[in-house]
């Protein structure tokens, strides 16, 4: 198994890069590691270079690059190089920290759409408190800006195989993330799209879910559209971090008492907080592509690097790509039936 | 080595058709990239690069906005190639 790394990529890279990389080598010895990036930067940083290659390159992509300039102009980036590895074949899955719309560009136009798959899109599972399981699996979370009623049909997918491969959820239970519980809810894509999924054999569609419902786990797969994904995303993770940091607060500000029932409930707390800080679990998942592809966060430090290799390990395991591009495959006639059913009710 | 211009829009016209589910006898020169096949913004972008892979040329944004039609890109290769 071999992960190409863009070493080059995030807020740390490359030195966090490395190190994750070299955590992960120890912890999982059948995982080869193909470095991509500058020569004089990576290259003291490795310490034991067992199951560690680098492939130098020359040229960075940054964050504040355009995405599809910066993949077509930049070709010996550590990120379109590592990309190349995987559409080449040298590699069976890409890794990066960085600029995450050159990721996207070059997960799409380098490694290529799965065929039959219109929109990849980004994904990533999130914490449940609540229900039968413990995460769930969230996406788009802003891959695309807007999205048709098909996309969300397709995305009902892609979370599903995400879910049983990757999380070990069968049968996941589908809702589209929608502004009301009500089948008419939303704008004309999310009436549309409840009622392809409502009629689809593909997964198991519950129904709509809103914001304020999300962490409850009344869902094992939330489809959303890419805006409202990544405001929602964000929306959930700014108020739970404010609540930590109010309660926090308040504890620190109270008398001796509340100092002592604050040590008291610190092992509660820091569980809570070690749950809702999934970015140390592991990365997006850019789904729709012809080979794993994950975006760590971008100040994603050694621990967080070396938990996505883990994430990414599992996903080729199990053959998370294969089995979705097969089922597209198998099921081409009833994604253009849905298609199909989109026109005919975009033109009524 | 450069290739003739009936070359390459033979072989444009073969993409085209395989890529975009399009007969090979109907795509006529003047075929419209925008109007006559079933494209989505990504699938124009891969059209670009597979292009300029196939060529070996390189196809700038600008100029790859105003490639409308199978003849003005065949055009464009013959005048662009390395």
């Amino acid at each position: 198994m071999k992960i190409a790394i863009d070493a080059m990529g995030g807020d740390y890279a490359p030195m966090e890069i490395v190190k994750g990389v070299e955590i992960a080598r120890d912890r999982y010895p059948d995982i080869e590691f193909l470095l991509f990036g500058t020569s004089e930067q990576v290259k003291p940083l490795v310490k034991d270079w067992s199951h560690i290659t680098l492939i130098p390159t020359t040229e960075v992509i940054e964050m504040g690059d355009e995405p599809v300039k910066a993949m077509r102009r930049k070709k010996d980036s550590s990120m379109v190089r590592a990309a190349n590895a995987v559409k080449a074949g040298d590699a069976d899955a890409l890794f990066s920290a960085g600029n995450t719309g050159a990721l996207l560009s070059s997960a799409i136009f380098l490694i290529g759409r799965i065929k039959g798959v219109d929109r990849p899109a980004l994904a990533t599972a999130l914490p449940s408190f609540a229900g039968e399981n413990d995460q769930f699996v969230f996406m788009d979370l802003g891959a695309n800006a807007e999205s048709k009623a098909s996309h969300l049909y397709q995305y009902g997918i892609l979370g599903s195989f995400y879910a049983s491969h990757v999380l070990g959820i069968n049968d996941a239970r589908v809702r589209l993330l929608n502004n009301g519980a009500e089948e008419d809810k939303g704008d004309e894509v999310h009436k549309i799209a409840h009622q392809l999924m409502k009629n689809s054999q593909s997964f198991n569609f519950l129904g709509n879910v809103e914001a304020r419902e999300l962490l409850e786990g009344t869902a094992d797969v939330v489809v959303a559209d890419g805006f409202s994904g990544n405001a929602a995303l964000k929306a959930t993770e700014g108020t739970a971090l404010m609540m930590l940091k109010q309660i926090k607060q308040a504890i620190m500000q109270t008398g001796l008492r509340g100092k002592m029932g604050g040590l008291l409930l610190k092992p509660a707390f820091k569980d809570i907080q070690k749950k809702l800080d999934y970015n140390e679990a592991g990365g997006a998942v850019i789904l729709g592509v012809n080979a794993p592809v994950v975006k760590t966060h971008g100040s994603a430090k050694a621990n967080a690097v070396a938990n996505t290799m883990g994430q990414i390990k599992k996903m080729i395991e199990k053959n998370l790509v294969p089995d979705i591009r097969t089922y597209i495959a198998d099921h081409k006639d009833e994604l253009q039936a849905a298609k199909n059913e989109l026109q005919s009710q975009i033109s009524e | 080595m450069a290739m003739e211009k009936e070359a390459i829009y033979n072989m444009m016209a073969d993409e085209i058709a395989e890529r975009f589910n399009v007969k090979r006898d109907t795509i006529t020169p003047d075929l419209n990239f925008l109007t006559d096949i079933d494209a989505d913004s990504i699938d124009f972008v891969e059209l670009v690069l597979e292009v300029e892979d196939m060529f070996n040329v390189e196809i700038s944004d600008d100029d790859a906005e105003n490639l409308v039609t199978l003849q003005q890109t065949v055009d464009y290769i013959v005048e662009h190639q390395n």
